[in-house]
């Protein structure tokens, strides 16, 4: 199981790696996908599942189609690709999905996975991130204003930003 | 430095050469200012799991809103430099060229 969160990380770097050399922004996207969706496995594999929930649905399903839509705003119509890429993606996933299907079947002797979590069990249990991101309404409430005002600032810096009425012109991109 | 902070501590080091060395689109600048803000929420996911404490649990959550607002304002900025001058291509950024 320990060489499981490995595999996670050493993925995470893979995908912050093609963000950083992404031959057109159309590719870093997809290595933030992968980076993203990895680093919620990572989180779940550690037990935090809140956390990697608020990281799927806010970054994920939030933040990263709103980039998707502005890449498809500002990039180039003809990008240059990586070569087979898709070759590989296939190759790759097919592995993947053989290897986990012998781990967690325990196919393989050595590579028990267990898909049971340690730290969660019964029903008057106290989850560490559950508890924790609860404080946010009790302790944290002044933080919760904070960034709660915040957003709503943002909402109207965002809509100065774009209107550009008098200072620069709407043109058709 | 263990093997999983070593993973996100280069993943954050990457981003950050991606995002100094960029070359040409403003929108890849930003992606890789978005990897760095997700190697830190991993990281300061982390540090509840591994102290067994409940309280640095929401400073992720924070973050993860004040990244929300940057990553709106950076977008905001492409869309209009991009009405501007038509592309968000840096090399048009030029104004205080002289």
């Amino acid at each position: 199981m320990i060489y499981f969160v490995l595999f996670l990380g050493f993925a995470f770097i893979l995908g912050s790696l093609a963000v950083a050399s992404n031959p057109s922004p159309y590719y870093g996207v997809v290595g933030l996908v992968l980076a993203s969706v990895v680093g919620c496995g990572w989180l779940l594999s550690l037990g935090t599942s809140f956390i990697a929930l608020v990281l799927f649905m806010v970054y994920l399903g939030g933040m990263l189609v709103v980039f998707v839509y502005s890449v498809a705003l500002a990039a180039d119509p003809f990008p240059e690709a990586w070569g087979s890429w898709r070759v590989l993606g296939y190759g790759v996933g097919f592995v993947l999905v053989l290897v986990l299907g012998a781990m967690v079947g325990g196919l393989v002797e050595c590579w028990k996975l267990g898909v049971i979590t340690v730290d969660g069990g019964g029903v008057l249990s106290v989850r560490v991130d559950f508890s924790g991101v609860a404080m946010f309404y009790s302790w944290g409430v002044g933080m919760f204003l904070v960034a709660g005002w915040g957003l709503l600032l943002t909402l109207f810096v965002v809509l100065e930003l774009v209107r550009g009425l008098f200072s620069g012109a709407i043109r058709a991109v | 430095m263990s093997l999983l902070h070593l993973c996100f501590y280069s993943s954050y080091t990457l981003s950050g050469l991606g995002l100094a060395f960029h070359r040409t689109h403003l929108i890849s600048a930003l992606l890789c200012l978005e990897s760095m803000m997700l190697s830190m929420y991993i990281a300061l996911s982390m540090w509840p799991v591994e102290n067994q404490t409940m309280s640095p649990a929401l400073i992720p959550i924070l973050m993860l809103t004040f990244s929300a607002c940057e990553a709106g304002t950076g977008l905001a900025m492409l869309v209009a430099s991009t009405r501007t001058h038509g592309s968000d291509h840096l090399h048009n950024l030029n104004l205080l060229q002289c």
